[in-house]
């Protein structure tokens, strides 16, 4: 259910709701990360690609239907995952970035990666485009996954 | 007096004309610069140097397409693309003469018109999969 607020959009709520969305994150609640953002917000996971013979499919689409199943696959497969913020940094016009590590204990597969147990943490760059309405409308991430593949153990460029 | 933005753009068009030392001009002296991709974290102008001049070594025909300039206060997030052939090793990949393109984002921290810190994020297992290497433990066998 998407969330309706009337305070207006500043620097300040805009990265508020940003803030929100990583306690959320922490929380493991997928489902109150989606609430945060508009009903057709934007993600693109910039560094997510699967390069088959003749196409490559990308980490970009919709919260709902990539970000939402990205997030929930990432915490099956990390039960112990947890996001540690060090900066959030937003403007009027609803532009939010942070600066946040992620971590977790692989128990479950991950994409190509079988789990043998490793531990990951790796820093991540988001940035967030928060509406008028404090709804997140898009969110792009980056980070470095052969960082993450390699601490898991998998030395293959897949 | 040079904003956050001017600075940053300042630092990205030297960059795109491939002139390090335009580049760095705009830089202070004890920048802290974070390129997360290579793990590391130093700081002054001759490890940013450095970085740049390995890049447009490598990839003389490089080219960085600015698609999003985000400023919050002193601090200025660019959102680019690098593309470039290789002409020589980058990052432990030997040249292949593979053509590069990364997404990469950049943050920078601006004081008195001069970045003061900078930390760079993209996917490395973008990078190395595009020069052909086939393994992480094994980066210079193409």
């Amino acid at each position: 259910m998407t969330e309706v607020t009337q305070r207006p959009r500043t620097a300040e709520s805009a990265a508020g709701v940003v803030a929100g969305f990583f306690e959320r994150y922490g929380a493991h609640d997928v489902e109150g990360m989606t609430d945060l953002c508009s009903m057709n917000a934007d993600i693109s996971c910039v560094p997510v690609e699967l390069w088959g013979k003749q196409r490559v499919l990308r980490g970009d689409g919709k919260v709902r239907t990539v970000g939402k199943p990205l997030w929930a696959g990432l915490i099956d497969s990390f039960p112990d995952l947890s996001v540690t913020v060090h900066t959030i940094a937003g403007n009027d016009e609803g532009e939010v970035v942070a600066q946040v590590d992620i971590e977790g204990t692989q128990q479950r597969p991950w994409g190509l990666i079988t789990p043998a147990g490793r531990h990951y943490r790796e820093p991540h760059l988001f940035v967030f485009q928060v509406g008028t309405d404090l709804l997140i409308d898009s969110i792009t991430a980056y980070w470095n996954d052969a960082s993450i593949s390699q601490q898991l153990g998998h030395h293959e460029v897949d | 007096m040079t904003t956050p933005a001017q600075a940053v753009h300042a630092f990205l068009d030297a960059l795109a004309r491939r002139d390090v030392d335009a580049a760095m001009a705009v830089t202070d002296s004890l920048i802290t610069v974070t390129i997360h991709p290579f793990v590391m974290k130093d700081q002054g102008t001759d490890v940013l140097r450095s970085v740049l001049a390995d890049l447009v070594r490598a990839f003389p025909d490089l080219m960085i397409s600015v698609s999003r300039v985000i400023t919050t206060g002193d601090v200025v997030t660019a959102l680019f693309k690098v593309e470039g052939t290789q002409a020589a090793g980058y990052a432990g990949a030997i040249n292949t003469e593979k053509h590069l393109d990364i997404d990469q984002a950049w943050r920078f921290v601006i004081t008195d018109g001069l970045i003061t810190e900078v930390a760079a994020y993209w996917c490395q297992a973008q990078l190395y999969r595009r020069l052909a290497v086939k393994r992480y433990d094994q980066i210079a066998i193409a």
